[in-house]
């Protein structure tokens, strides 16, 4: 319990930052939807001539811009890249910072399992990702709410959302994983981000190039995207297995890599 | 009654040497000094010994209970102050000592205060605000605020000033008094000599010498200069118990051992201006014991 507390407190400061940046992220994207419905249906028209990559890159693809809610799920693969990026931060600093800030003599030896201390730290994680989501869940709907003209907002963002928790979840766990494991306890941050910079990329080369789409079992961004929760259906039980497979194996990795490790001081 | 007892452990980190088959005893309440230079492998025992890092091969028991299985039973009873004190900057001092009681199931607000006064310590300071003597003196405060049975302290005196060092070994003799069982590492023989019933000295990784501090007292080395007035022929100090024996410009020093008054005698009868009897330091300790063909 004390070293739960002690984590909730440490990432008090950079939740709210990163809390902050998300409802800006938000407020400003919706923002730029109240100038682009003004054009009413001329934005799809225009957009229909777009060349197809230069869609996918901006991760536009099907959406009815005209809406809120489309605007919304356009938006949406930012916002989940923002919450990947914290939680994949989170999870590989949770875990190295006690080697990397040479307090590992001071904690390891108290009478305290590692077992138990990496429960700590995945629990308090576990909180910050939570919260983050519900912030994030929050500040959508209220702001796709102002702009909806009445449309409902709230089951659409609500897939979306659990949709994003599950990718926080997977890239937490890849970033535990990647700290219990690493040598270097400096270097696993930016190896764990680097990870999700690749899966990220890919997810755009798929969308640019249907032959290599038998790729998207590898990058999470593919599992949950924001057209099918919306549009077409909805969760699919592959992915949502797939990622269940994919966070308890890395879980479990992180407890038996950091166990046994030798804790560098 | 062994409080430690560590048996051919061994421990290499991927290629590289930490320490090679070290076996010793630390008795129930006994004052244990483990000395050798820097890199010898005295941190890789002690981390070892609090399964902070794993042996290679061999084992080691505390309490009777191996260290790696049994490690979080036995850090109840174990206070240890590591040679590089590092914390969580951000908090203030007596946060971080209640963070650290809050790991052991007793009260130890009594003894924090106690502890701080004695150590005089700032409570309400932040941690990076501490220069590094001070956060030294939080890592003392830290080992021993549960009031543990075995003490493990690694070069526990570096940054101390003297005085500073002098009540840190009065709180550490007390402690043994009361039934504390120590164990400490250091570079420094004197400090190992003043504290110490029994010491292991290490070289390479490997223990070459285990004996009481009396017997090494025998050994007693001192280093003395001699700065004369007038030239003298060195040879003047050739008697028996002196070693290398040099001179420079007017300066003649040597390392010597055996009764001190003899040499005292020898150092009277002449004129000299200055004189300087020195605890030779480690390395010169250790090239006695090579000399041995240890």
């Amino acid at each position: 319990m004390n070293v739960f507390m002690r984590e909730i407190k440490a990432n008090r400061k950079v939740l709210i930052i990163w809390s902050i940046g998300m409802i800006l992220l938000i407020a400003s994207g919706m923002g730029k939807y109240a100038g682009l419905s003004a054009s009413g249906q001329a934005i799809n028209d225009f957009l229909a001539q777009m060349p197809e990559s230069l869609k996918a890159i901006m991760g536009m693809g099907t959406f009815d811009l005209t809406k809120a809610t489309g605007y919304y799920g356009v938006l949406f693969i930012y916002l989940a890249m923002m919450a990947t990026i914290h939680a994949t931060m989170l999870g590989a600093n949770i875990i190295s910072k006690e080697e990397r800030d040479k307090t590992a003599e001071f904690l390891f030896i108290k009478p305290i399992s590692r077992n138990k201390i990496i429960t700590s730290k995945l629990l308090a994680s576990l909180v910050n990702i939570l919260i983050f989501n519900l912030v994030t869940f929050v500040s959508s709907i209220l702001m796709v709410q102002k702009y909806s003209k009445g449309e409902a907002v709230i089951g659409d963002i609500t897939k979306l959302m659990i949709g994003m928790l599950i990718l926080q979840l997977i890239f937490l766990s890849i970033g535990t994983a990647i700290a219990a494991k690493s040598k270097h306890p400096k270097t696993a941050p930016s190896l764990a981000t680097g990870i999700l910079l690749f899966t990220f990329i890919l997810s755009i080369a798929i969308d640019l190039n249907s032959r290599i789409e038998i790729l998207k079992y590898f990058t999470p961004f593919k599992y949950f995207d924001a057209k099918n929760l919306m549009y077409a259906q909805g969760f699919e039980p592959i992915y949502v297995i797939l990622s269940g497979v994919i966070i308890a194996i890395l879980f479990r990795v992180t407890y038996i890599f950091y166990i046994s490790r030798d804790l560098k001081v | 009654m062994n409080v430690i007892e560590i048996n051919n452990l061994t421990k290499y980190y991927g290629k590289e040497r930490g320490i090679i088959d070290v076996s010793l005893n630390v008795e129930e309440k006994e004052i244990f000094g483990f000395i050798g230079p820097n890199g010898a492998g005295k941190t890789t025992t002690l981390r070892t010994l609090l399964a902070l890092i794993y042996p290679t091969s061999g084992s080691a028991t505390i309490f009777g209970m191996d260290c790696i299985k049994y490690g979080t039973e036995i850090k109840k009873e174990i206070g240890y102050l590591p040679s590089e004190v590092f914390y969580y900057d951000k908090m203030k001092v007596i946060d971080l000592l209640k963070y650290s009681a809050s790991f052991y199931k007793k009260d130890c607000s009594k003894r924090i205060k106690e502890l701080t006064e004695i150590m005089d310590l700032d409570l309400h300071k932040r941690i990076d605000d501490l220069s590094f003597g001070n956060k030294k003196k939080v890592g003392i405060v830290q080992g021993l605020l549960h009031g543990p049975k075995l003490i493990i302290l690694d070069e526990p005196t570096s940054g101390l000033d003297p005085l500073m060092q002098q009540k840190f070994f009065e709180l550490l003799q007390e402690e043994n008094k009361k039934g504390a069982t120590i164990l400490f590492s250091s570079h420094i023989l004197g400090e190992v000599q003043r504290l110490c019933n029994r010491v292991a000295i290490i070289k390479e990784g490997k223990i070459i010498q285990l004996e009481k501090i009396s017997a090494l007292q025998e050994n007693n080395y001192k280093k003395i200069k001699v700065q004369t007035t007038a030239n003298l022929d060195q040879d003047y100090f050739n008697i028996e118990g002196v070693s290398n024996l040099e001179e420079k410009q007017n300066i003649i020093s040597f390392l010597f051992r055996g009764n001190i008054n003899s040499i005292m005698k020898k150092i009277s009868d002449i004129e000299i201006a200055n004189v300087w009897i020195e605890e030779p330091d480690l390395e010169e300790i250790f090239l006695h014991y090579y000399e041995k063909g240890v």
